[in-house]
């Protein structure tokens, strides 16, 4: 999945390399010995170049495109661009190091962008019960997740009821039945327009009285900027004040995922998130910018359409494959 | 995040008030209009020929006559993206069979209850066939949306879409329009590919329309193209328009495709679903609000064509005049207007330039009391005929002669600057038409 944004990336460094240091320039002013102050001097200017901050900017008016054509936010970009400043400008580099030098800056970067808070899952699934609620855009997933989180459970031996606090959508609460039939998890719900704070509040009780480990709540897809709905949502966590509250987000969105990750979070406040679909999204740059923007611990990638497609998230792990 | 929208207005509000437009503003603005489409997640390499396209046709094309070159600008901007995305108001007639693809969560089964309630509207008796037994409960979610709408809907309950569909159209035969729900997937795999084509085979659908989400990034055209060539796309809908995405991947579709831009949905209710207006859909792409307002502007200055050409050759006629005053009084002091254009505000005389509010009212009433003749002719008007019309309109002779003066004067000027040579055709009927209409 990360394939192209590994070639933008390694294209991305190449240009600035060439840009910084045009290559028919370099005709080699061979190093002979460094006697005379005079000969070493050119061979330095030869050698050695010293990058302006204009310059960054102007190489990156062009290389930006290449990171946006992998679906990577501006921001994210910003980010970039000053992290090479910081390391290339107004320093003198040796030619022949300069793209071993940006590669470092690259894969630093990288590695911080995609360095996230972690959360420990098994020290929070130790409450009894956990409750997990998920939320997103409509058709983000956050369904399909939930079983997979539900199976995921299982396999550490933990039992789960599903909540189905979606009662919007049309047969939101069948397909939650569905996974729960094949997953042997019971489905808490009341009827379609019920309150999903009060949907909620009950599996959470059934839990206790059940001696169930870990609520998941479903909750109904919904615009970041309808107002209603995200108020909705302020209840369910002021009601139920829930131990993680998941963002699920469509890895295959484009630059809006910045501010479908903001709203969610100044409207709620999101603990972790979940990456869908990424098996699909060959352009990579998504869960980039979600892991810079928001700074929130990734729990899992969405892999595939089986419940077992469900990848913890490790950013050494992305980062190797992205330089 | 930035403006981009913004920023492009900052960058084309740049070649405001330059005669003509140099290489370095229009590369200027096209830069600008890259990174605003990039944003908006439209494809790179469409972005790239877009931009070759705009810039060939800022050099190459005459600037339309009542525009500014600022506008000029954005509308071939405004054109070029229309002629991927669709240059009419779309929407559907009552067809036979319409069929919606997708991927996941794109809402696709929303989007067929939201067509059910056009169609309805529209005095049509939809009905639908459930065609995805792939998502847990889409069928049932199907069944939902039609018990709400009052519409029937064919499930088969051996969960087979191709029975699914057969069936279907045989149950429907009575209706004008069947809706076909289809499966998604995470990605166009094998079986979902399989399975689309023999549906197509079976329904033969007059419309096939790929339902997208607003949001969905550079995969797009990509995924769009895929569709195509399992069964030809003859329309695209993009879903969750009320989010903060853009919806540039609806470009890259449309690209791919071929196929214009039908309905956008813009809310979770079954009611929440519009026709395609192009002039609409672009300014939220460009982010720019005033494209509405230009489009319009550009309409205009098509019909009022006539008018300049004929001022342009001479004819300048004391009815041409009435209508600049009135123009003026709709739209404020001429010095404003001059000043646009380069190289007249030297031309024309001051005290023309300072005519008062008070004195056009004047103006006015004096050409209503001339006869047509008069008005066609202003030669004619001699001193017992300015006794008359001074007389019909409650003025003084002093009064009608000042307007004959400055209708002179007028006319003067705009021989003098049709004649030279340096300004063109263009911006004449630029200053006849902003006499007239701007302003």
């Amino acid at each position: 999945m990360f394939d192209f944004l590994k070639k933008k990336l390694n294209e991305v460094v190449k240009k600035v390399t060439d840009k910084v240091a045009p290559k028919e320039k370099e005709k080699k002013a061979k190093p002979k010995k460094e006697k005379e102050t005079f000969t070493s001097k050119i061979v330095k200017a030869f050698t050695e170049i010293n990058v302006s901050s204009e310059k960054v900017d102007e190489i990156f008016q062009e290389i930006e495109i290449d990171l946006l054509e992998a679906d990577v936010a501006v921001e994210a970009i910003d980010k970039i661009k000053e992290d090479l400043k910081k390391e290339i400008v107004g320093k003198s580099i040796k030619k022949s190091e300069l793209e071993k030098q940006i590669r470092n800056v690259f894969k630093k970067t990288l590695n911080e962008m995609l360095d996230v808070p972690k959360i420990d899952l098994m020290k929070k699934l130790e409450k009894r019960p956990t409750l997990f609620v998920f939320l997103g855009f409509n058709g983000s997933g956050k369904t399909t997740t939930m079983a997979k989180i539900a199976y995921w459970l299982q396999s550490k031996k933990l039992s789960c009821v599903f909540a189905a606090g979606d009662s919007f959508r049309a047969a939101s609460i069948e397909q939650l039945e569905e996974h729960g039939k094949k997953l042997n998890v019971n489905v808490i719900k009341h009827q379609y327009g019920a309150d999903p704070a009060a949907v909620i509040f009950d599996a959470v009780k059934y839990a206790q009285a059940k001696k169930i480990d870990v609520v998941l709540a479903d909750t109904a897809g919904r615009t970041h900027t309808n107002k209603n709905l995200m108020d909705q949502l302020e209840k369910i966590v002021r009601v139920n004040k829930p131990d993680l509250k998941i963002l699920v987000i469509d890895s295959m969105t484009g630059n809006d995922i910045i501010n479908q990750c903001r709203m969610f979070d100044q409207a709620v406040g999101v603990d972790a998130l979940v990456l869908t679909k990424t098996d699909v999204s060959n352009k990579g740059g998504s869960i980039l910018s979600a892991a810079y923007v928001l700074k929130k611990p990734i729990l899992f990638l969405g892999t595939g359409q089986s419940y077992k497609d469900l990848h913890e998230y490790d950013p050494r792990e992305i980062a190797e494959k992205l330089i | 995040m930035l403006d981009f929208g913004k920023k492009i207005t900052e960058l084309i509000s740049k070649a405001l008030g330059r005669s003509t437009i140099d290489r370095e503003t229009v590369e200027s603005i096209i830069k600008g209009l890259q990174r605003i489409l990039l944003q908006s997640d439209v494809d790179v390499k469409l972005v790239y020929e877009l931009s070759n396209k705009i810039r060939d046709r800022c050099f190459k094309e005459k600037v339309q006559e009542g525009l500014t070159l600022r506008e000029h600008v954005t509308k071939v901007i405004y054109e070029e993206l229309v002629n991927l995305l669709g240059k009419e108001k779309a929407g559907l007639k009552a067809k036979n069979r319409i069929m919606l693809l997708g991927l996941y969560g794109v809402g696709k089964t929303t989007t067929c209850g939201k067509l059910v309630k056009y169609f309805q509207k529209h005095g049509s008796k939809p009905a639908l066939i459930a065609c995805d037994y792939h998502r847990p409960a889409a069928t049932e979610q199907l069944r939902q949306i039609a018990e709400k709408l009052n519409v029937p809907v064919h499930i088969d309950e051996n969960k087979n879409p191709f029975n699914a569909v057969e069936n279907g159209l045989k149950r429907f035969a009575k209706n004008d329009v069947i809706i076909i729900d289809t499966a998604g997937r995470d990605a166009l795999d094998k079986e979902l590919s399989d399975e689309l084509k023999k549906i197509g085979k079976i329904a033969k659908p007059d419309e096939v329309l790929l339902v997208i989400p607003a949001d969905l990034g550079r995969t797009a055209g990509q995924q769009a193209a895929e569709f195509n060539k399992l069964v030809g796309i003859t329309g695209v809908i993009v879903t969750k328009m009320d989010g903060t995405a853009k919806g540039g991947a609806a470009l890259s579709s449309c690209y791919a495709t071929g196929a214009n831009v039908k309905f956008i949905g813009v809310g979770e209710k079954l009611e929440q679903l519009e026709e395609y207006d192009p002039v609409r859909f672009v300014s939220r792409i460009l982010g720019m609000g005033d494209l509405e307002a230009l489009m319009e502007k550009v309409k205009e200055a098509e019909l009022d064509e006539d008018d300049a050409k004929r001022i342009m050759s001479g004819k300048f006629t004391l009815k041409d005049f009435y209508d600049q005053i009135e123009g003026i009084q709709k739209m404020g002091p001429l010095s404003g207007i001059v000043e646009m254009i380069p190289g007249f505000s030297s031309a024309l005389p001051e005290d023309l330039v300072n005519i008062q509010e008070a004195k056009l009212k004047k103006f006015k009433y004096i050409i209503d009391s001339m006869t047509e003749k008069e008005r066609n002719e202003p030669e004619i008007v001699n001193s017992s005929r300015i006794k008359r019309i001074a007389k019909g309109a409650g003025v003084s002779e002093r009064d009608v002669r000042e307007l004959l003066k400055q209708y002179d004067l007028t006319k003067k000027v705009i021989k003098k600057v049709g004649g030279t040579a340096s300004i063109k055709r263009g911006q004449l009927a630029k200053l006849a038409k902003k006499f007239g209409l701007k302003f």
